[in-house]
């Protein structure tokens, strides 16, 4: 879902790198001190994620993981997938450097927006099966929005925002579930060995702790 | 669930994600190439042969196929891909004047790519044009270079003898069928995917970026 060079015009290549920018300083604002290398490590994750080939038929999907490192980090996932793109585009060429902007605008806020699905379910439904099915919800939406967004971007194209939006999500079906999946195992897995690491899950993070 | 404190310390004590992180990076360069859409074009003969994909296994099918003329950007024709990614054409006149092409591929979804090919790559049709700077290279080259066959090879094979233009323009299709597959090979070296390298070195990039942060953040709480 990495756009490309030379497909969105420089009206919505500068929107979405303005979005993007506000997006990381928000994000960098937010993120705890302490927990700079999970960020490092989960953008790294985002970074090998879209080597990942889920197997589909006719189009090709990969991994996005934008539910998985919102869910996790938060804010803070926005400088890390600027991060993980950035590097994804230099040494991959995916996507692109013009598109940077809002490739990291569509992934992040999709990351975002996982995130308060995440917390949000979560407060209404505590416990085991409740963290479970949030995980799920959060992995899956991330990529149901990454694919939304991704679409509306190219609505500004001759494509047209419905026939990308239902190609993007029809073919992102199986990594939807994958991810939900994915998170679901890997939430599960932290909340045993490491809980504290989602407690900015369900605590309010604290905004501006490095002025 | 109990209330937990935060995590101040940068430390991670667990050894999940960097494990999972390595499975992942092991796994990924059995398909490494997913996701850019690859587009190489070649010569053979008379046609040009343009190939996209997304991966050596998954073709774009049906994606738009759009031809320029690289000097002065004028659109000059469209195809659509084959169910192999392929879409072949003529050698547009342009050529002949020495113009070289730019093959652009829009595969939908925001994938798009694009391949330069010189004039001078497309042989056979383009390179005796240039070379005189006539269109008409061929006829003027029989007019005056015809040389009459080696004697004693063929004594009363023929009553007329080979022609020098003929032979090179055998020679050019001999040559071309040859050099097909190998031009194919060559074009689509030149679109290679990540290899470990990259891989290992963006890990890296991404780790020394967060430390870098760690220490910044460190500077600054110890001048407080």
């Amino acid at each position: 879902m990495h756009i490309a060079e030379g497909v969105l015009s420089p009206a919505v290549l500068g929107a979405g790198a303005l979005l993007g920018a506000a997006g990381v300083a928000w994000g960098l604002r937010r993120m705890d001190g302490g927990r700079i290398m999970e960020v490092g490590i989960l953008s790294a994750a985002f970074f090998v994620g879209s080597l990942i080939h889920v197997p589909i038929g006719v189009t090709s999907a990969h991994l996005l993981l934008t539910g998985l490192l919102g869910v996790l980090l938060g804010w803070a996932a926005v400088p890390a997938i600027l991060a993980a793109l950035l590097l994804q585009g230099l040494l991959f060429q995916y996507g692109g450097l013009t598109t940077l902007g809002v490739n990291t605008f569509t992934m992040g806020s999709s990351a975002v927006l996982a995130w308060y699905a995440w917390r949000g379910i979560r407060r209404i439904w505590p416990g085991r099966t409740g963290q479970k099915v949030a995980a799920f919800c959060g992995g899956a939406l991330g990529v149901a929005i990454a694919a939304l967004l991704t679409a509306l971007a190219l609505a500004f194209t001759d494509e047209g925002f419905l026939t990308a939006a239902k190609i993007l999500l029809a073919a992102h079906l199986p990594v939807m579930a994958a991810e939900g999946f994915i998170t679901m195992v890997t939430v599960g897995f932290i909340a045993r060995v490491r809980p504290e690491m989602l407690a900015t899950g369900t605590s309010a993070p604290r905004p501006g702790k490095e002025e | 669930m109990p209330r937990i404190p935060d995590s101040r310390f940068p430390v991670l004590r667990t050894a999940l994600l960097p494990v999972l992180l390595l499975m992942a990076a092991l796994l990924a360069p059995a398909d490494a190439r997913a996701h850019r859409v690859n587009i190489f074009a070649w010569p053979d003969g008379d046609r040009i042969v343009v190939e996209c994909g997304f991966s050596r296994s998954s073709p774009v099918r049906n994606g738009l196929v759009t031809v320029y003329d690289a000097a002065d950007g004028r659109e000059l024709l469209q195809g659509r891909t084959d169910d192999q990614g392929r879409f072949a054409f003529a050698v547009p006149d342009a050529v002949r004047q020495g113009h070289g092409l730019r093959i652009a591929i829009d595969a939908g979804e925001g994938h798009a790519n694009d391949w330069i090919m010189e004039a001078s790559e497309i042989s056979g049709t383009a390179a005796p044009a240039t070379g005189s700077g006539q269109a008409d290279a061929r006829p003027a080259a029989a007019r005056t270079g015809a040389v009459p066959a080696p004697p004693g090879t063929h004594p009363g094979a023929r009553e007329q003898p080979v022609t020098a233009p003929e032979v090179r323009a055998i020679v050019a299709e001999a040559l071309n069928t040859g050099l097909a597959p190998l031009r194919r090979e060559l074009a689509a070296l030149s679109a290679p995917g990540p290899d470990v390298r990259d891989i290992v070195g963006g890990l890296g990039w991404i780790m020394g970026l967060a430390g870098i942060a760690c220490y910044a953040l460190a500077r600054r709480r110890e001048g407080r």
